[in-house]
């Protein structure tokens, strides 16, 4: 644990320096407030400070105040050290920010028990953050294919269709659906089938950008999103997306199964201000289209104008999901 | 018999035995000590309480450390002194410090010249 102390006495720093180190923390040691303020505020500074009291340039209760200004960095457990006794400098001290005091000449044994309390302060912080974090993540991700969910998909399709609108570029929305996948796990068994999932869906993270996005949509349909996609080559993309797909069995439990995809791509620029319920009807119609095909294809959204009057159904009710 | 103006039991309780930081903080103090005094004196004989307070609280701090016990209250008495504005007492307060630091500054100086062989 990295700590950082600042005294502007040199014995006592000294002291300080060599009693955390015996005891395993990874010392930082200034002369003054205001180093210390900086080196407690800056990214990934450390997150247990001593603070001398009185020191030149800004106080130890001023360094608390700085560091308790911060919203935006982890909590840093700031300790006072002082030869003050009174209580009201005691009270004033903590009030500053300050999460404890130590009074000087300290003693070895009480000092490092009470970095121990900052510790494991420190810890159930860590803990409570990546509780957050781990339910941040289940709330927007898919819990078989760690893909954005549903809900994630349609914010991220909303926000990159109005960013594609202002700066005049395309963004190709891409629907797909593993076929016959009914028949997969029917053969092979579920196990078999969510490893299927979460290959196609490895597969398909790794065939786009960093800056795309992939999303399982429901059961055994995925959407892409390809970000400033330039429209001359979206389709080829998508075919290249497809082919990831088929061309490889894939290695599970109950064998080596191979499966295909089949896609509706709709490309936003031919399709004005549409709402991104609209487009992904639209795109729907056009995976239907690519499942009375004959499955394992790519077919691309076309405007009512241009539409084949064969994929003019309604698709959710028409394709058959295997 | 000289008193000891070091409480060596504590000090090494403090530096958890380690005679070898024990020596590095008396050298520390060697070395600060005689500008700490001499700073002190000075906002003495200028009756400047703000920094008779300043400059005793930092001696205070050393000598503690050091388990100067002796020499840490008569530095904490100066600075008493200096935040009550008592200033026609600094002279007398400051000869009976300035006693009790030659002694301690003269038995440290032995002590490092015996450990250093």
């Amino acid at each position: 644990m990295r700590i950082l102390i600042a005294d502007d006495e040199l014995i006592s720093r000294r002291l300080l320096e060599k009693t955390l180190q015996r005891a395993g923390y990874e010392v930082t040691a200034v002369e003054n407030g205001r180093l210390a303020a900086d080196g407690l505020c800056k990214p990934q500074g450390p997150r247990l400070a001593l603070l001398d009291w009185i020191m030149p340039e800004l106080d130890g209760p001023g360094v608390c105040r700085e560091v308790r200004k911060r919203k935006d960095q982890s909590y840093v457990y700031m300790i006072l050290l002082t030869s003050k006794e009174k209580k009201e400098d005691v009270v004033a001290g903590l009030e500053s920010g300050a999460d404890d005091y130590l009074t000087k000449p300290f003693d070895p044994e009480e000092l490092k028990a009470r970095l121990r309390t900052g510790t494991r302060i420190l810890d159930l912080e860590d803990r409570l953050i990546e509780a957050r974090e781990q339910m941040r993540f289940q709330a927007t991700h898919d819990a078989l294919t760690s893909l954005w969910n549903r809900g994630v998909m349609m914010e991220l399709l909303a926000r990159e269709l109005t960013r594609s609108r202002r700066e005049g570029k395309c963004t190709a929305i891409l629907l797909g659906d593993i076929d016959h996948f009914k028949n997969v796990n029917d053969t092979y068994g579920h196990l078999a089938g969510d490893e299927v999932l979460k290959e196609t869906a490895r597969r398909l993270v790794s065939s786009v950008r960093s800056y795309d996005f992939v999303g399982r949509f429901g059961g055994e349909e995925f959407l892409v999103t390809l970000n400033n996609c330039d429209p001359a080559f979206g389709l080829a993309r998508a075919e290249k997306i497809r082919k990831t797909i088929a061309d490889h069995p894939i290695e599970t439990s109950a064998g080596l199964i191979s499966v295909s995809m089949s896609f509706g791509l709709l490309l936003s620029q031919e399709w004005g201000y549409q709402s991104v319920v609209e487009l992904l009807h639209e795109v729907d119609t056009a995976l239907y289209g690519a499942k009375s095909a004959g499955r394992n294809c790519v077919k691309v959204a076309t405007s009512n104008r241009q539409r084949d009057d064969s994929v003019e159904m309604a698709p959710e009710l028409m394709r058959r999901r295997q | 018999m000289t008193k000891c103006a070091i409480d060596f039991h504590e000090l090494l309780a403090r530096v958890e035995n380690d005679r070898e930081l024990m020596q590095d903080l008396l050298s520390i103090f060697q070395e600060e000590f005689p500008q700490r005094y001499l700073a002190l004196r000075e906002a003495v004989e200028l009756l400047d309480a703000t920094r008779v307070v300043l400059e005793a609280h930092a001696l205070k701090g050393m000598l503690s450390n050091l388990a100067a016990g002796e020499a840490a209250a008569a530095s904490a008495e100066l600075e008493r002194l200096g935040r009550n504005k008592e200033t026609a007492k600094f002279h007398e307060s400051f000869a009976n410090f300035e006693n009790i630091a030659k002694e301690l500054s003269r038995q440290v100086t032995a002590y490092m010249a015996e450990v250093s062989g």
